[in-house]
């Protein structure tokens, strides 16, 4: 594995999604150098994976593949793809990173992203990027638009048939890869580590993930994605078309069973924005929402909710207690309706959508002394005047890192990171 | 900048260059409607063009590795891109064609997202996808290298607002070594947020916030305050600002009461007063004009609490019914005890209720007086009612609660626990369904508490509620505050909800169309604090990078006069929009004295009225002149390439 050409930094972004690519984009526009370090395979995060953002209905890959190509191509941006930050304290006045590069088993340098071996691969394994709905090989390059175009091998599933190796025109495949380990320093951070949606298996009643037909709003991102598994929407458990599909809101938030007693913030926002694009693909389907309260809360939210509800979009209030496999792949939903008639009620849909709440993706115990609160996101220790302060000196927080946010809100909270961070920056040289 | 290495021929049209075309499917925002592969082949038949490829996005990077590997290769010389409006992703690919050593104006953009696919279907949209290409072939084949202009930044920002948005920002860009001029059009500084208590969710003071920002602001050498100032002049452009600001003492009992509390507080300059702000200097005994000079500016007009109509959940007609920031002072003020008493009135039971002056819907709600209905959600009223009723529940055991609401909003973190907590008080919650909000009445009960709210209640499927409450407080939401006056002179677009419209909420989220001018906080949508002090370091950060560069590049699209066709008629200079961008000049051409027109190009906004009324056609906008758009007319009405592809 080769070493990073440039090891010291003006800045540190952890973390290569919205948040993070924002925060670089900010300070390497007044000239600072700044390294990205992504765990994964390539940048883009989580805003990649969708399919269209609310409350505008672009598409997700037209506002999030340009901000990466602007990334990659900053003279003053270094990206480090599939590495994970060890250790990061402050030293000599400054900040320092250990830092592991994974092995991807392909040579970064010599490989030229022709997707070769991925053609020549026989494995098949489910595609966490498509939500486990399609395969992809074994080596293979992590989506079409990701950055860097270099691929990988997921040795987990890799049979050494060899002949990735063998095709490769570069002779870029290495089996024996290693690990390797280096050092970054830096004058600040900005930690934009993001989130990850709590796992379907915490929640017993909704049939920890065994209930055929029950899938995760992320999933329905990828059904409704231009590059989805299937392209268009079809219930994965027997390719049926779906006519009838529930959205069950508030799906691991605000509930103490799970110890998340927070609300996720965005769940309301996707599901009615993922109805509205359903009621587009499946026109004459039934679509209905569960919830306690829709918080349509940010700039044009309300609006969209409304406009939703002009489409035909069936809101009912209740939290969904249960849900049950049904006849023919169907899904039961029994709640409490707050109709006149009121009681315990059961609805069968063909699909059904859990709406996830979100957790941190990233815990620095063991790694940095930074703090987090009673919600595990990264704690701000000014939440009012400097919402992106941490408890640690030179070190700021962006985006779903300090707690659900939203796509605008984690951008406009990535300027603010990028600002205190440059502030720091310009404070502390003019102290030297 | 990269110049572009061919010299372009001078000579005729649509041969002129080596055009590459690039159809985007958009992820199928495109080719849902339009036949991609159709329209390529389409565009190989149109004389210039070399090559015709689609990708699933252009805009990705291996989409802008395919256009960089044709200009590179010497394939193409020409660059149409096909996708989206140029508005999102002209300078993403322009950007591209610098990246690959080419000029970045010999590009072209053709748009078949907005002009084609969202409005048009079937066969008629991919013909007219067609058309658009083949006219932004012929442009682009005619398109010459053009230099960017290079204009020099003014180093200083001009703040405009001193609540806590432009305090945050002031002061970022100040710590970040940057001048700053701070306008404020009070005699106080902090804002919406001095007129609160304590602020939801944890209780921070505004007596702190403010204090504290306000302190560090008027501390800071970098930043000079200006208050009791209006803006009456705006001119300029993006690095060279020029404002006219008028210090006045305010008139006709303005502030009056904020003066009088201040007076009554014992507090001096520069120290903060609850529900007043802070008063940095003494009011100007006269008028005074004061002309600045920035490179950007930051627009931090904030927002004010929306005004019930008059009997509007009798606001106005039960003086017992009061706003929320109202409410929060009387709390302020009201004396310890087991129940609370506001002007030694007992309140046994509060009611709150939400969504007022908020989340209307044409058709259900009543408009307000302006004629307009605000469908927007305000964001921060429901964490401060439940917090305002925690605080209540708290410290005055015996005053009940009644809690009416549409949807409980406490989205931010700490605030669910809020709402919790609410619960735990023993608040006692009602729901209503839009269209059929609570009534507030006079109880005919002359024994009971002056007032009952009458509500049908969701909770309870429906059941008709009465309850007789002491005081009722309106949970407002917030309006922009009115600035037509400074939107009008800076041309600052302004979204239905009459808030400030950004140019993109992800790509750009606090710029405006104005290059040079940011929003920072309510003044662009509701915020609460954080997100207020987040959106200011977001405008503040934008600032900074242009404000250190010291100099911005803007596009060359300005008119161009060909001395060897102007005759000095003066036309274009009476046409022209901007002032000082054509003048008349005396220049010695074969001996003789003439006059012809010359363009001050920082000054020119590229309107083109000077290309309409030149009687020589000697005057053309650069990158739109008279041939490229016939060019484009006669692709758009030839039928020659379309056929059969």
């Amino acid at each position: 594995m080769a070493t990073p050409k440039k090891l010291s930094f003006d800045a540190l972004v952890l973390g290569g999604g919205i948040a993070g690519l924002e925060a670089a984009l900010n300070l390497a526009e007044q000239d600072f150098s700044v390294v990205v370090v992504e765990q994964d395979a390539s940048i883009g995060g989580k805003m990649i994976r969708l399919s269209k953002v609310f409350p505008t209905l672009d598409c997700s890959s037209c506002i999030t593949t340009p901000k990466m190509a602007a990334a990659a191509h900053h003279p003053q941006i270094t990206i480090l793809t599939y590495c994970e930050l060890q250790t990061l304290k402050r030293q000599n006045g400054g900040l320092v990173a250990g830092i592991v590069q994974k092995p991807r088993y392909v040579d970064a340098e010599k490989c030229i992203g022709c997707r070769q071996c991925e053609y020549q691969c026989p494995v098949l394994v489910p595609d966490a990027e498509q939500g486990g709905l399609a395969a992809r090989k074994a080596a293979y390059i992590p989506f079409s638009n990701a950055i860097p175009q270099t691929a990988l091998i997921d040795t987990a599933n890799c049979i050494l048939c060899g002949r990735c190796a063998k095709i490769c025109p570069t002779q870029a495949v290495d089996y024996f890869e290693q690990p390797g380990e280096f050092t970054l320093t830096a004058g600040a951070a900005v930690i934009a580590t993001g989130f990850e949606m709590i796992p379907l298996k915490d929640k017993v009643q909704y049939g920890q993930g065994q209930i055929p037909n029950v899938i995760t709003a992320l999933q329905m991102e990828r059904l409704l994605a231009p590059h989805g598994p299937y392209n268009r929407v079809l219930r994965p458990y027997d390719g049926m078309e779906p006519d009838n599909i529930a959205f069950i809101q508030c799906a691991g938030s605000r509930d103490q069973s799970l110890g998340l007693g927070y609300c996720s913030r965005v769940c309301c926002m996707y599901a009615v924005k993922e109805a509205m694009l359903l009621s587009g693909a499946l026109p004459l389907a039934d679509i209905t929402v569960y919830y306690m309260d829709i918080r349509a809360f940010g700039k044009g939210y309300e609006q969209f909710y409304q406009t939703a509800q002009a489409m035909g979009v069936n809101f009912v209030k209740g939290k969904v207690a249960y849900l049950d496999p049904g006849e023919n792949g169907a899904v039961k939903v029994r709640y409490e309706s707050q109709d006149a008639a009121g009681g315990v009620q059961v609805a069968e849909h063909d699909l059904v959508v859990l709406s996830l709440g979100l957790v941190p993706a990233w815990d620095p115990q063991g790694r940095c002394v930074l703090s987090t609160a009673g919600d595990k996101f990264i704690k701000t220790v000014k939440p009012k005047t400097s919402p992106t302060l941490t408890d640690l000196e030179g070190v700021f927080v962006a985006g779903a890192a300090a707690g659900p946010k939203d796509i605008v809100d984690s951008i406009v909270e990535a300027g603010a990171a990028a600002m205190e961070a440059s502030r720091y920056l310009t404070s502390v040289s003019s102290k030297q | 900048m990269a110049k572009k290495k061919k010299p372009e021929p001078k000579t005729e049209p649509t041969t002129g260059g080596k055009v590459g075309v690039y159809v985007c499917h958009c992820g199928g925002n495109i080719s849902d409607a339009v036949d991609v592969e159709q329209v390529c082949a389409q565009a190989r038949k149109i004389p210039g063009v070399v090559v015709a490829r689609d990708n699933m996005f252009m805009c990705s990077d291996p989409g802008q590795e395919m256009i960089i590997e044709d200009l590179k290769s010497g394939l193409v010389d020409r660059v149409v891109v096909a996708s989206c409006s140029p508005s999102l992703h002209e300078t993403t690919f322009r950007s591209a064609l610098a990246r690959a050593g080419a000029n970045p104006y010999v590009y072209e953009q053709a748009n078949l997202r907005e002009q084609v696919s969202w409005v048009h279907h079937g066969p008629a949209a991919t013909s007219k996808a067609s058309r658009l290409v083949a006219a932004a072939a012929a442009k682009a084949g005619q398109l010459k290298p053009l230099a960017p202009l290079r204009v020099e930044v003014q180093p200083r920002a001009a703040v405009i607002g001193g609540g806590v948005a432009g305090l945050k920002s002031a002061l970022e860009l100040a710590q970040r070594g940057q001048e700053v001029i701070l306008l404020e059009k009070s005699p106080f500084l902090g804002g919406q947020v001095a007129q609160l208590d304590r602020l939801a969710p944890l209780g921070e003071t505004a007596a702190r916030i403010i204090g504290e920002l306000a302190a560090a602001v008027l501390q800071h050498p970098a930043i000079k305050v200006y208050t009791c100032v209006q803006v009456e002049g705006f001119e300029g452009y993006i690095g060279n600002f020029k404002l006219k600001v008028i210090r006045r003492p305010p008139g006709g009992g303005e502030y009056a009461a904020q003066l009088s509390t201040l007076s009554q507080s014992g507090q001096g300059l520069g120290e903060f007063v609850p529900f007043v702000g802070l008063m940095p200097a003494s009011i100007p005994e006269t008028q005074e004009d004061i002309h600045l000079e920035a490179g950007v500016i930051i627009l931090a007009t904030g927002m004010r609490p929306y005004g019930p109509r008059t009997g509007e959940y009798g606001y106005q007609k039960f003086p017992q019914v009061v706003t929320l920031p109202e409410f929060i002072r009387l709390l302020a003020a009201a004396p310890p005890g087991d129940t609370l008493a506001l002007e030694g009135r007992p309140i046994r039971g509060a009611a709150l209720i939400h969504c007022v002056g908020s989340r209307q819907i044409p058709g259900v709600h009543e408009e307000n007086e302006g004629g307009y209905l605000n469908e927007y959600c305000s964001r921060t009223c429901c964490g401060a009612s439940l917090y305002a009723a925690n605080l209540l529940r708290e410290n005055y055991p015996q005053t009940r609660i009644f809690d009416f609401y549409r949807d409980i909003r406490t989205y931010g973190r700490g605030q669910e626990e809020l709402y919790t907590q609410a619960a735990h008080n023993q608040a006692v919650f009602f729901r209503f369904e839009a269209g059929e909000e609570p009534q507030v009445l006079e109880n005919p009960d002359p024994q009971g508490p002056p007032l009952l709210v009458r509500v049908q209640d969701v909770l309870t499927f429906g059941e008709e509620i009465e309850v007789p409450v002491d005081l009722v407080v309106l949970a407002v939401g917030q309006e922009p505050n009115p600035v037509a006056d400074l939107v009008e002179k800076m041309k600052i677009p302004v979204a239905a909800d009459r808030f400030l419209q950004e140019v993109h909420p992800k790509l750009r989220p606090v710029e405006v169309a104005v290059a040079g001018i940011f929003l920072a906080g309510a003044c662009q949508a509701p915020f609460d604090v954080g997100e207020t002090c987040a959106a200011a370091g977001a405008a503040a950060v934008k600032a900074a990078a242009i404000l250190s560069r010291g100099y911005v590049e803007l596009d060359p699209f300005v008119a161009e006069v060909d001395l060897s066709k102007c005759q000095g008629a003066g036309a274009c200079v009476e046409a022209c929009l901007a002032d000082g961008a054509l003048t008349m000049v005396e220049l010695e051409v074969g001996g003789q004295k003439v006059k012809r027109a010359q363009v001050n190009p920082v000054l020119c906004i590229g309107c083109g009225a000077c290309v309409a009324v030149c009687p020589e056609n000697a005057i053309n906008v650069q990158g739109w002149t008279l041939k490229q758009f016939e060019s484009m007319v006669d692709m758009v009405v030839s039928d020659e390439y379309l056929e059969g592809a």
